[in-house]
Formats: structure tokens, C-alpha cells, sequence
């Protein structure tokens, strides 16, 4: 139970699903209940994707990577809110968001339009930050764990909208109480709550995401939730 | 009037709030209810601040971090790293200076291995020519006389001859100095030691009779 959703064989980034949409990668665990049901119309950035993908096939290298930036661009301030939430590291963040990025152009030529670009690209990114817990947990095995860099805490700090040296100590001890309650979740729970509160997916995407069936994502959010309201000092 | 009587499960609470914030159509019997029920209302209103809070949390403490600034380095740095992608790999190439001194420095390496075994030859050969003279050296009859030699006492041996040589060529001048050597030798022949030279005296000597005759 650890959260990761890749498939369990072959590369990091996880192949489309098939001309209709509806089965899930190999590998996958299939949605058990899962209804049939049209193609939903594709957003921007899956027509956009689309178009690089195009480009790419055909050579066009500079204009895909051109307009590959405004994909970046579109993405990646919600890329980075789930990569810090999941990581709480800005470098880790930051690394994890930038190789995402760059394999998903690397492989935009598997892209599917089955899926929404959108559910492609946080699942590349959620198995990165998924590998990069792993690494650290490794890695705090035996070393002493970082801590947050000064000039982090300084930055989030100074997030508190009040100049009021007490709110912004009130306001860094409330999210270190928040974050430290979102890390006792579960694996699948934190996933699926980060990807439905930072990452604005309905369940509905997560399980595209994830695999998992879409009833199951809500029973893991509403765990969740009730841990957390229980983690931050409410009612069970 | 079941709908009033039973309040929301947390299950269906957090039901209608996802459905809310997903923009979905909630379901009619509970927003009937959360619209009646001041409890379920107050529950439904506690999960909103409960779940809004953390959110608004997390993304000021993330936003503080990732500023546009940041956010702008970090587009370049990927589209740094993408200019890299479909491009052939290439080959590093060593530096050809480096290449050659690399070279230079292995030529180099043999060189002083010539030079020693050069060094141990001309040791060896020098080694042997100079055993091999200090033998003949040793066999020479002049070896005690070099260092006299060289010590400038060829002159007196010169000075010894050269009377000899230069004074007149009469029979009685030869005779005369057959006589001295003679005496000389005999001086020589003697022995030194003073209790023997008794028993010399009365021992005839080969030279005495050859004289006789």
C-alpha cells in the first residue's frame, strides 16, 4: 500500500489506454464498475498535445518544443502545488515537476487522446514524486533526514497575508500541523487526497489515474478526510 | 419525513461536498435535507472550513515557495532540458592536445627506459674493462714500480745507468765495476744475521770457485 500506481511492467510512463478509452493501461488493475461511456470532448491541453505529438511525429522538433511550453506553462503551477504537497521539499518539488515535464515530451508520442492530458501528465508525475519518497525513505534509513531549507521556511513564512510575527509563526505551526497529518495517511489515501484537493482531479480522474475504481477512490477521500479531522484536532 | 428524521451519514456529506466542488449536479435528497437540517447543515458547514483550510494552507505555504520568478527558471531549465531530447547523443571527443600529450607521455615513458638500460650497459662495460685492466694491472712486474715511477724515481735509476754508460768504454773501467756488483751482491747475499755469518765464512760459495778456475 504504498500509493504507487504504475503499471507493473515496462517503462515510467504509463501507455494510453486504447483507441476507445475505456480499458486501462496494461498492468492496471481494470475499474471493476466502470461504466461505458462516450468520449468526453478533449480540453486544450489534450489538443494541444495532440498538435506537439503531430509535430514530433513529423520532425518538426523546434516547433514542438515551442509549443510544448505552453503546455508547461499551463501545468505547471498545479504540477508543483501536488509535487511540493507530496514531497514537502521545494529542490525534491522542483526536480520532480522538470522531469515530468521533460518525459512527457520525450514520450508524447505514446499519448493517447483516450485520455485527457491532464490525467496522463499527473500520473507521470505522481509516480516520479512516488519514486522520490521512496529514495528519501532509503535514504533516511541511513542518513539523517533533511530539513526544510531556511530559505523555505522564510518563503512560507512570509505566505502568512498578516506582518504580524505571531500570525506568521501561528500560520507556520498550523501547516506543519497540516502537513504532518497528511503525511500519517495511508499511501493510497494521500495520493488520492492529494490529487483531489491540490491537484483539483474529481474522482472520476483519479481512477483513470490511479486504477482504481472510481467507488474505491471515494471510500480512500472520505478516509482520508475523516483521519485528517481527526489528525487536525475536530471531530471523528 | 425519513430525510428529517435521519440525519447525513459523513459518507454522503462528503458526497455532496465533493459533488460541490466538482461542479456536479448533488444528490436531490440530501441537498434537500442539508437545506432543512441545522445539524447536518452545521456538519456540512465544518467539513467545507475543515477541508478549505487545509487546502488554502497548502497552497499559500507552495505559492510562497514556487514564486513567478521561480516558476520562470524553472520553465527555462525544462525547456533547456527538452533541447537536449531527440537530439543524437554525442560523442565526447578527448581534446586533441590531450590526445598527443597523452601520446608524447608514453613515448616519453619509453625513452628513460632506453636511457637506463643504456646506463646499466655503459656500468657494465665499464665495470668489465676496469676489472679487466686492474687484473693485467695486478700481473704487471711494474706494478710496485708504477707508483715509484710516477713519484720521480726514474731519475735516480737514470742517474744509477747513465755513469756507467757514459764513463769510458776501457776493460779495466768494466772490470772494475764487475768487482763493486760483485761485492754488492756479496754484501747482499750475506746473511744479516750475526750469529750465522761465522758458518758463512767457513762455507765455500759457488762464485769463489768459479773464480778459482
Amino acid at each position: 500500500m504504498n500509493g504507487d500506481f504504475r503499471p507493473a511492467r515496462g517503462s515510467d510512463v504509463p501507455a494510453g489506454p486504447p483507441a476507445d478509452g475505456l480499458e486501462p493501461a496494461a498492468g492496471v488493475v481494470p475499474p471493476a464498475g466502470r461504466v461505458r461511456r462516450a468520449p468526453a470532448p478533449l480540453d486544450d491541453d489534450s489538443k494541444l498535445a495532440i498538435e506537439i505529438r503531430g509535430l514530433v511525429d513529423r520532425g518538426e522538433m523546434d516547433e514542438a518544443r515551442e509549443r510544448f511550453g505552453e503546455l508547461v506553462a499551463m501545468h505547471q503551477r498545479r504540477a508543483t502545488r501536488i509535487a511540493y504537497q507530496y514531497l514537502r521539499d521545494a529542490a525534491d518539488a522542483d526536480e520532480a515537476v522538470q522531469d515530468a515535464f521533460v518525459k512527457v515530451f520525450s514520450h508524447i508520442t505514446t499519448y493517447r487522446e483516450a485520455w485527457p492530458f491532464e490525467v496522463w501528465f499527473t500520473r507521470i508525475l505522481i509516480n516520479g514524486c512516488l519514486d522520490r519518497r521512496k529514495a528519501r525513505g532509503r535514504r533516511d534509513r541511513w542518513f539523517v533526514g533533511d530539513e526544510p531549507t531556511s530559505a523555505d521556511e522564510a518563503r512560507a513564512s512570509a505566505a502568512s497575508p498578516s506582518g504580524n510575527p505571531e500570525h506568521r509563526l501561528l500560520a507556520r505551526e498550523r501547516r506543519a500541523k497540516i502537513a504532518a497529518a497528511v503525511d500519517r495517511l495511508d499511501g493510497r489515501q494521500r495520493t488520492v487526497f492529494m490529487l483531489c484537493h491540490y491537484g483539483d482531479c474529481t474522482p472520476r480522474e483519479v481512477s483513470a489515474m490511479t486504477g482504481m475504481n472510481e467507488s474505491t477512490v471515494r471510500v480512500h477521500l472520505f478516509r482520508a478526510a475523516r483521519r485528517l479531522r481527526t489528525l487536525l484536532g475536530g471531530k471523528p | 419525513m425519513s430525510s428529517r428524521v435521519r440525519h447525513l451519514t459523513e459518507e454522503r456529506l462528503f458526497d455532496v461536498y465533493l459533488a460541490e466542488r466538482a461542479a456536479e449536479p448533488v444528490d436531490p435528497p440530501a441537498a434537500e435535507h442539508l437545506a432543512d437540517c441545522e445539524a447536518c447543515g452545521t456538519r456540512y458547514a465544518e467539513l467545507v472550513s475543515m477541508m478549505g483550510n487545509v487546502r488554502r494552507e497548502g497552497d499559500a505555504e507552495t505559492d510562497a515557495i514556487f514564486t513567478a520568478d521561480r516558476l520562470r527558471a524553472q520553465q527555462l531549465e525544462i525547456a533547456r532540458r527538452i533541447a537536449l531530447v531527440g537530439r543524437p547523443a554525442r560523442v565526447l571527443s578527448f581534446p586533441k592536445r590531450i590526445v598527443r600529450r597523452t601520446i608524447t607521455a608514453s613515448s616519453s615513458r619509453t625513452a628513460p627506459r632506453w636511457i637506463a638500460a643504456a646506463a646499466a650497459a655503459g656500468l657494465f662495460v665499464g665495470v668489465a674493462v676496469g676489472a679487466s685492466y686492474q687484473f693485467r694491472w695486478g700481473l704487471s712486474p711494474y706494478r710496485t714500480a708504477a707508483p715509484f715511477v710516477a713519484s720521480g724515481s726514474a731519475t735516480p735509476r737514470t742517474a744509477r745507468l747513465t755513469p756507467v754508460a757514459t764513463r769510458g768504454g776501457g776493460q779495466a773501467d768494466v772490470a772494475a765495476d764487475d768487482a763493486f756488483l760483485s761485492d754488492l751482491e756479496i754484501a747482499l747475499d750475506r746473511p744479516r744475521t750475526r750469529e750465522l755469518l761465522a758458518f758463512d765464512d767457513f762455507t765455500p760459495h759457488v762464485r769463489e770457485i768459479r773464480d778459482q778456475r
